[in-house]
């Protein structure tokens, strides 16, 4: 059978993961939705408190949180794009000029790898000007 | 020092924190960083981690499963949710991780029904799919085509970071052992188990059908008073059906008359040791008061209709006029048909949402509505272009 207390640990293991990915990661879009994660399991309890006392009052409680999560969603997006107009990155820590007086900056010391893209130097892809322009002598000859 | 001679404390202690340090270990793996992340003992310490969570589940709240089918929905959507919350944080991509995100709402949604909550499912699934198409869109228009990127490819101390989940995840566990039954409690555990289901159990089956089955005895020898009078041959009949019924009623609620305490409230309440004591209830949540609270009530007017009903019968000089007796049995029916059904969420679930939600919460849904008018306002502001060509 199972108990109240299943849901109440899986809730919580599930508020954990959003809460890790929200710590660690730096795209503000996977941010916002390990927050709304953390608001899924945070309902799970509530509804399961629901079930357990036979009444609706946590069924009502999680309706409220969803109209607040819609809130968060709708100011979170236009916030992103106002950042990405000013920064041109979903990088959280472009706006790391933010942080609290006597905090270090945090710096990427490791390079990124940087894919090298091997073209072709016969063939171009359609619609892009091939690197190799011919010269005036070349055109003449054609 | 024995090192397995350890108290069932610290043996789950040491299971709560071997499955972090396993999920710690996991997502300090799996997270995106620059030198490439390793993901075979990544996900091989994730999976480890939630055998671990899930042995010490089972053997810490786990039963004999008698309700198969809801086990296996159970198990089903909360790995779901797990896995794909996990996928989701460790993935690369933002675009896969929505993906993700949309299969946690949909595992979400199934445990929503097996708590019998159909309407919060219906909403959850509608607008979080506006949500994430929302969360697409700006995933295509505004992330980088191709390459590694800062946002995407680097993490912000993962190690740390999961440290700091899954130490507070932990501490929840731990504290979710200690709320359900203590340390020491191979036999309190057992007497708790009953009030541990879901719902939580009020009243037992065999108390249910008792008071069901006196409504539906009740109903049927209603129709023998019907008129002002009864018929003086059918009296001592009638006299012994409705002494049936008020024992009947009796074993669960208790009489004053045979002085004896009912099932429930000797379930429910301490049994006072010396007379006049006052009781102290064993449980003390809101549901067992309540039940406790109707089943005086009903003990009060099962008592009351059956000893008008005899003086009716024995045509006593303080009789009351036999349709005032029916009313009374009339109230004694509504009230047991009540008890019968309390800790059972109503089956119109909409219906009875709506009703809470704009009977005793009028002032929140104001101010959620307030909140979101707000929050559109301050989205059309924050998002619009200062200076744009119109």
């Amino acid at each position: 059978m199972i108990t109240l207390w299943h849901y109440l640990a899986v809730a919580a293991a599930l508020f954990g993961i959003g809460l890790v990915g929200f710590l660690t990661r730096r795209n503000m879009i996977t941010m916002f939705l390990c927050a709304e994660m953390m608001f899924q399991g945070v309902a799970i309890n509530f509804v399961a408190f629901a079930r357990y006392h036979g009444n609706l009052q946590g069924q009502v409680f999680v309706l409220f949180i969803i109209a607040v999560a819609a809130c968060e969603a709708g100011i979170a997006l236009a916030l992103f794009l106002m950042l990405y107009r000013r920064g041109k990155s979903l990088d959280a820590s472009t706006w790391q000029s933010l942080r609290e007086t006597g905090v270090p900056p945090a710096v990427d010391t490791e390079p990124l790898e940087i894919e090298v893209k091997v073209e072709d130097e016969h063939l171009a892809p359609a619609g892009v000007r091939p690197k190799h322009i011919p010269t005036e002598e070349e055109a003449a000859r054609v | 020092m024995n090192l397995f001679a350890l108290t069932p404390m610290q043996e789950s202690a040491g299971q709560i924190a071997l499955a972090a340090v396993l999920a710690i270990a996991g997502f300090g793996f799996l997270l995106p960083q620059p030198r490439g992340r390793r993901v075979a003992p990544g996900i091989a310490a994730l999976i480890a981690a939630a055998g671990v969570f899930v042995a010490w589940l089972y053997s810490t709240f786990g039963q004999p499963m008698p309700d198969i089918i809801g086990t296996v929905l159970f198990c089903f959507f909360s790995v779901g949710a797990l896995g794909f919350g996990s996928v989701l944080v460790a993935q690369v991509n933002p675009g896969r991780g929505a993906i993700a995100f949309a299969f946690v709402i949909l595992s979400t949604c199934g445990l929503f029904l097996l708590l019998a909550a159909p309407f919060l499912m219906a909403a959850t699934i509608i607008i979080y799919a506006g949500a994430i198409i929302v969360t697409f869109l700006f995933v295509l228009m505004l992330s980088h085509a191709g390459g590694p990127s800062d946002e995407n490819n680097r993490s912000r101390e993962p190690w740390l970071g999961s440290l700091a989940g899954f130490a507070f995840v932990g501490l929840v566990l731990f504290s979710l052992y200690l709320s359900h039954g203590g340390p020491d409690s191979a036999s309190a555990a057992e007497s708790l188990k009953t009030t541990q289901r879901l719902p939580a159990q009020v009243l037992t089956a065999d108390e249910r059908n008792t008071l069901l089955a006196a409504v539906e005895k009740l109903d049927t020898v209603e129709t023998q008073l019907a008129g002002d009078n009864v018929p003086s041959a059918n009296k001592n009949r009638v006299a012994e059906d409705f002494e049936g019924i008020h024992d009947q009623i009796g074993t669960v609620v208790g009489s004053t008359t045979l002085s004896r305490d009912g099932s429930v409230l000797t379930r429910l309440e301490k049994v006072p040791m010396r007379p006049g004591e006052k009781l102290s209830p064993l449980r003390t949540d809101q549901q067992a008061k309540t039940v406790i609270r109707d089943t005086l009530e009903i003990r009060k007017l099962n008592e009351e209709a059956f000893k008008d009903l005899s003086n009716n019968l024995l045509d006593d000089k303080t009789k009351k006029s036999l349709p005032t007796v029916k009313a009374e049995y009339h109230k004694l029916r509504e009230e047991l048909v009540l008890l019968a059904g309390v800790g059972q969420l109503p089956a119109r679930n909409v219906g009875n949402l709506g009703y809470i939600l704009y009977a005793d919460h009028l002032l929140a849904v104001e101010l959620a509505g307030t909140l979101l008018l707000v929050a559109t306002i301050g989205a059309i502001a924050i998002a619009q272009r200062k200076g744009a060509v119109a």
